[in-house]
């Protein structure tokens, strides 16, 4: 496998825009090719070569390049955009957009990763060792086209909103969430292993959502149906006792929520519609 | 002595139009009709201005600072262009072609407003209409989170509650409901005062939806509201001939924010499956509205756009100026008609204070203090003419009541000025 | 400024000029006889010359239009273009930037666009707009058939004064002619209500559509106005609506004098038989066989085409239908005392019957109708797709064999339902050059405009193929490439198009009717509409009037009226 090793040039201050560091775009490329990939610096272009220090060589095809950077990348943006193999890994904190419309292959990411991590995502795996922003997978304004496929896996705690409008793939945050995980969700799966600040599944048509931790309260569009022994991700079962509930109601939705019965002892109430 | 009628106050966004004004000398000596905010701003408008342009606190000639101004615009990486809601949308449309030569990010303060509103609609929509349909229709009309007795004092009067229409003659004729975290001054005249938990309008906006629908509500109390009261409130949406939810800051500004207006917005969309209902932003400056329209239209997006690419890209929360100066992004910004400092984030503010700001306004604000280069404009809609869009995005001519002082141009000259250079130097 | 444009072969249908070998002499934004040698030449050998096209039914511009632009950014994202030295920068795609709607329209060789639909409360802001769409020259319609003002003098029989009050409304706000949008039902809206016919009535204003159509027909005549009543029916929409439309076009043929007297728009969307979604099928040939024996009608299409939409009417009550039927998001904006407006963004599908009944509509529509000077192209821009779409529908109308290609791909019950495999007309050059600029022309009665004869506005679009070689209704797609992007188009004697870039920008004019109305009348009338404004608007009169010096560029049209 070939190894490219970035690192900036210099500590940068304005947004840079990265969307060619992708396996696809290094891959079979010498050096002096990879430096001159298009870059913007705020509102200038410029190239890879200019703003990072390049090492290294990539390998024949996407699926054996390897991607490593060194050092501050948190102003450095859409890194992975689109990529359909390789690896891509960040040894630090990374900027906005990583992994936007990814479709396949690896990223991970040693340090925070910033808003709409894989947004769009249609495919490959993402993972976060550290905390994540908000949007994870969501789409632009607007747009409902959000996660397709794949994984994202982020170690520490999400924002708000995440796996707005997925369409599918799963999502794994094992620290807490924000507010709306799975907000317009129409299928897949999200876990929150930690606690939930709330209105899990707002507008949710379909899908799965759990929350291991604690969840203030459950939308009044919700309905209680039964208690659940488990939940499955990915072929592997994760024990409960979970609170299942469908909804979102007002929009006709399918969805299940499951919340965890030990950590929401406040939602006893709900009980009395067992019988 | 001249009267000068039918003039717009040019302070909020309920724009009433039928101000009169006393000009003696050259200067406004008596205000008729308008609330006590406007006759205080069309009376004081003199105090605190600034009468010369200023470099590093260093009094300039005019083309001195546009100079100035033109060159940090044009050797900046990533500027930031912001406010415009307290000017004229002729104003703002050439700011945003600044905005597209420099390759800068231009930004309303919609963004820490109603900027949520407009991403509530961007998901789901909106019914809305024009104020005069509320004044002649409404039987039902519901504050949320909005206090127009403070912020908007003729709003109730002209447009609203107490409004006298075709059909629905006055405030007899209309029930009244006000959901707020606190018995404000518009709750107090309200019939229905529905005292909600903070950070709870999503819960109370979901749970009426439901109940619209017929849905049971399986929770005893949602948002400290009974259900039965919640079902019966929803009886009462239904009830009532045309309905109108007018809502401000404490709806888009609490927790969710513009998940909230989305939950508004479904509501009301489900209210009309059985009645007419509408709802209406409370914007607050008087052409914010304005802004979000100009842009919208020279853009295609009507807040935070980034034009670093030469065309425009749009992500709030990433575009959105409150948000580029808080992670530190931009290297220049040009503030127009907005005082930024006195109401921004403690980290915003130590980060624009690091980088060469040029400002316009007509008065000495906390943003003027910091700035690098300053520019005194004249008031738009006292000193200048213009167009202004009201809330209900209603446009209206400002008129120009006195002459500025001497040397003092427009927001809209001044711009065109830095154009103009900008031009030369660019290419 | 002269130039010379050589040996083309012109299609000027107005002159009766159909594909002559000639040269067209400019001289300060006029076609003159002759130019002199210092005269700039373009060489249009093997080219096809027309007038530049005047679409007349589109929405371009005004609160409704911007409305789509905020509602649906993700409709922007991915049709953008940076700034040029020239060009601002442009974004799409269904609801476009200002800036992007002129260059586009110019580089398809339009050069007049008339905004569709503008309520006057808002239409300062429609101006505000029009004077940042660039190239082009451009009006607004202003709907006023829900106008309470209206209603109530008609209701009460002051036809007079009704018609000093709309010809007072074109002279205060610089609109060009009377829209009307499903009259009577959109004030019903305001209650969330609708009529379902022309003799239903509307309470309180004591009257019902077919009044309102026939007396705003009547004031039409009186005001001498330079366009028909422009007229979006009831029930647009609707399984069945197409009895609605003949009907409506009926309604008036007894006050015609030989000449149109009523346009109706976008009649593919009012065109539809059956009783449901489910028995849908084609209203078309009887449309066309009732506009073939009456010369009273002008109608435009609404063609289809698959794809994105963004569906934008003044029509409130149809847009609520449409969003409960897709589910899609939904903006209603309500005027007071004046109309309403909605958005549904909408994505037509091959494989959808409806859908695929709507694609046939359109093109019957254009192929039965004998008289192409009383069909015109449109797309109802951005409602069944985008203006930029014209070339594409164009073909479709050339070539059998291009429709047919889409007929395989579509619906099959739709198909099966429909007459169009079974039409064989294909319109010539000189049957296009009138359905996209002479006739409309003629219907707006811009007597400068849709011609090259003397004395004609230098609005001319050169399209790069010789229509003496090729064969439309084979080669089609060598046609949808040529009219997509103009060799040159001409704006005013200026070079604004070549090889489908623009050379050079600047603000086309915006005209509007100035009728001449009896001063004693007008004060009569103004009194009276003073005191009803305090009581329906929120605004005063003063403020709701708006100054030429508003617009960049004005071009007002006096009116001798018949007041």
């Amino acid at each position: 496998m070939g190894e490219i090793t970035l690192k900036p040039k210099v500590t940068f201050k304005v947004p840079i825009i990265a969307e060619t560091i992708t396996p696809d775009n290094f891959a079979g490329k010498p050096i002096e090719e990879i430096e001159k990939l298009e870059m913007w610096e705020g509102n200038r272009k410029t190239t890879l070569g200019d703003l990072f220090e390049a090492a290294g060589s990539s390998g024949e095809a996407p699926a054996d390049t390897k991607i490593i950077i060194e050092g501050d990348v948190r102003k450095v943006r859409r890194i992975g955009y689109k990529m359909t193999d390789g690896q891509i890994l960040i040894k630090g904190s990374v900027g906005m957009y990583l992994g936007e419309k990814m479709e396949g292959g690896k990223i991970i990411v040693e340090g925070d990763a910033d808003s709409w991590v894989g947004a769009g995502m249609k495919g490959g795996q993402i993972e976060i060792k550290g905390n994540a922003g908000d949007y994870v997978g969501a789409p632009y304004r607007g747009d409902t086209k959000g996660m397709k496929k794949g994984t994202i896996i982020i170690h520490g705690n999400a924002g708000n909103e995440v796996g707005c409008w997925m369409r599918g793939g799963t999502i794994i945050v094992k620290g807490n969430a924000g507010l709306f995980p799975g907000i317009h969700m129409k299928k897949g799966t999200i876990l929150v292993e930690g606690d939930c600040a709330g209105r899990c599944g707002a507008m949710m048509k379909g899908g799965k959502i759990a929350i291991l931790g604690y969840v203030p309260s459950v939308l009044p569009s919700f309905t209680f149906e039964e208690i659940k022994k488990s939940f499955k991700v990915k072929g592997e079962k994760i024990k409960g006792p979970f609170y299942l509930f469908t909804g979102d109601l007002n929009e006709n939705g399918a969805g299940k929520l499951y919340v965890s019965t030990e950590k929401n002892k406040h939602l006893q109430f709900y009980e009395k519609y067992l019988e | 002595m001249k009267t000068v009628r039918n003039v717009v106050c040019p302070f909020c966004g309920s724009l009433c139009d039928d101000i009169e004004v006393d000009i003696e000398d050259n200067r406004v000596v008596k205000v008729r009709k308008g609330c006590a905010i406007s006759a205080t701003k069309f009376t004081k408008y003199n105090e605190e201005r600034i009468y010369k342009p200023r470099i590093d606190g260093r009094e300039v000639s005019l083309e001195e600072a546009i100079n100035e101004a033109v060159e940090i615009l044009a050797n900046a990486k990533y500027p930031a262009l912001y406010g415009w809601s307290c000017t004229s949308t002729e104003a703002i449309n050439i700011g945003i072609e600044i905005a597209e030569l420099v390759g800068g990010v231009m930004d309303n303060t919609a963004s820490v407003c109603h900027g949520p509103t407009i991403l509530g609609e961007q998901d789901a929509g909106i019914s809305t209409c024009t104020l005069g349909q509320v004044k002649n229709r409404a039987e039902l009309i519901i504050y949320w989170g909005c206090n127009p007795a403070h912020a908007h004092p003729r709003h109730m009067a002209r447009y609203s509650a107490a409004s006298r229409g075709r059909f629905v003659k006055g405030r007899k004729e209309r029930t009244v409901i006000v959901v707020d975290v606190r018995k404000t001054h518009t709750a107090k005249t309200a019939d229905i005062f529905i005292q909600i938990k903070p950070n709870s309008d999503f819960e109370l906006l979901t749970a009426l939806r439901w109940a619209v629908k017929n849905g049971e509500l399986e929770q005893e109390e949602i948002a400290g509201i009974p259900a039965e009261k919640i079902e019966e409130l929803a009886d009462m949406l239904i009830s009532c001939r045309f309905g109108a939810l007018f809502f401000g800051l404490g709806l888009t500004m609490s927790a969710g924010k513009a998940r909230n207006i989305e939950a508004a917005v479904n509501l009301v969309r489900e209210l009309n499956n059985y009645t007419k209902f509408v709802m209406v932003p409370m914007r607050g400056h008087f052409n914010v509205t304005g802004a979000n329209e100009v842009m919208a239209w020279a853009t295609g997006f009507p807040f935070a756009v980034d034009f670093s690419r030469g065309y425009p890209f749009y992500n709030p929360g990433d575009t959105t100026f409150v948000d580029v100066l808080t992670r530190g992004d931009c290297d220049a910004a040009l503030i127009v008609a907005s005082d930024p400092v006195s109401g921004f984030p403690a980290e915003a503010i130590r980060n624009l204070a690091k980088i060469p700001v040029i400002t316009l306004d007509p008065h000495e604000t906390l943003t003027t203090m910091i700035s690098k280069v300053v520019i005194p404009t004249a008031v738009v809609g006292i000193e200048a003419e213009g167009s202004a869009y009201r809330m209900d995005a209603v446009p209206l001519r400002l008129k120009k009541l006195v002459e500025p002082p001497p040397g003092i141009l427009s927001d809209e000259e001044v711009l065109k000025m830095i154009l103009k250079k900008l031009k030369e130097r660019v290419k | 400024m002269e130039l010379l444009i050589k040996n083309g072969y012109v299609y000027d249908p107005i002159n009766e000029i159909n594909g002559e070998k000639m040269d067209i002499a400019v001289k300060d934004g006029k076609i003159v006889e002759s130019v002199s040698s210092d005269a700039k030449v373009i060489d249009a050998t093997n080219m096809l010359v027309m007038p530049g096209g005047v679409d007349i039914h589109s929405h371009i511009a005004g609160s409704k239009v911007n409305s789509g632009r905020i509602l649906r950014p993700e409709d922007h994202y991915k049709d953008v273009k940076p700034r040029t030295a020239i060009t601002r920068a442009e974004v799409g795609h269904t609801v476009p930037s200002t800036y992007t709607i002129g260059y586009r329209y110019a580089r398809l060789g339009y050069t007049t666009v008339i905004e569709a639909a503008s309520p006057p409360l808002k239409t300062r802001h429609t101006h505000e707009e029009l004077n940042d769409i660039p190239l082009i020259d451009k009006s607004c319609y202003l709907v006023l058939d829900n106008n309470w003002i209206v209603l109530d003098y008609l209701s009460q029989g002051e036809i007079d004064k009704c018609a000093a009050f709309i010809g007072w409304i074109f002279k205060a706000l610089k609109g060009y002619a009377i829209k009307i949008v499903n009259p009577g039902g959109v004030e019903l809206w305001g209650w969330g209500k609708n009529v379902e016919s022309l003799d239903d009535q509307v309470p309180p204003f004591d009257i019902t559509p077919r009044e309102i159509i026939r007396g705003l027909c009547k004031i039409n005549k009186m005001l001498n106005l330079p366009h028909t009543i422009h007229l979006h029916t009831n029930n647009l929409g609707k399984p069945g609506n197409y009895r609605t439309t003949i009907e409506t076009m009926d309604t008036v043929s007894d006050l015609a004098d030989g000449k149109p007297n009523i346009h109706i728009t976008h009649v593919q969307f009012c065109g539809y038989g059956g009783d449901s979604w489910i028995t849908l099928r084609s209203g078309a040939p009887e449309i066309a066989k009732y506009v073939n024996n009456h010369n009273h009608v002008t109608i435009d299409l609404g063609q289809v085409v698959f794809g994105d939409a963004t569906t934008m009417t003044g029509d409130g009550p149809f847009q609520f239908i449409l969003q409960n039927l897709t589910g899609n998001k939904w903006k209603n904006a309500d005027v007071e005392a004046e109309g309403s407006a909605g958005i549904v963004p909408y994505k037509y599908k091959r494989k959808n019957f409806v859908n695929a009944v709507q694609w046939t509509i359109g093109l019957e529509l254009a192929l039965l109708i004998k008289d192409p000077w009383r069909v015109f192209l449109t797309t109802d821009h951005p409602n069944a797709g985008t203006f930029m779409k014209y070339p594409r529908v164009i073909t479709w109308l050339m070539s059998k064999v291009a429709r047919e290609k889409v007929l395989n791909k579509i619906n099959k019950r739709a198909k099966k339902r429909s007459t169009l495999p079974s039409i064989d007309r294909e319109y010539t050059f000189y049957e296009i050059a009138i359905i996209t600029r002479a006739a409309t022309a003629k219907a707006l009665n811009l007597a400068n405009k849709g011609h090259l004869g003397v004395g004609a506005d230098a609005d001319i679009a050169i399209y790069n193929i010789n229509p003496m070689e090729i064969d439309p209704s084979k080669e089609y797609k060598k046609v949808r490439r040529a009219l997509k992007r103009a060799a040159y188009t001409i704006k005013g004697g200026e070079i604004i198009v070549k090889d489908g870039e623009i050379v050079k920008s600047f603000i086309g004019e915006t005209f509007w009717v100035k009728p001449a109305i009896p001063e004693d009348l007008e004060k009569d009338m103004l009194r009276e509409v003073s005191e009803k404004f305090k009581e329906y608007y929120t605004v005063s009169l003063e403020n709701y009037i708006i100054g030429e010096n508003e617009l960049a560029s004005s071009k007002p049209i006096a009116v001798k009226t018949n007041l």
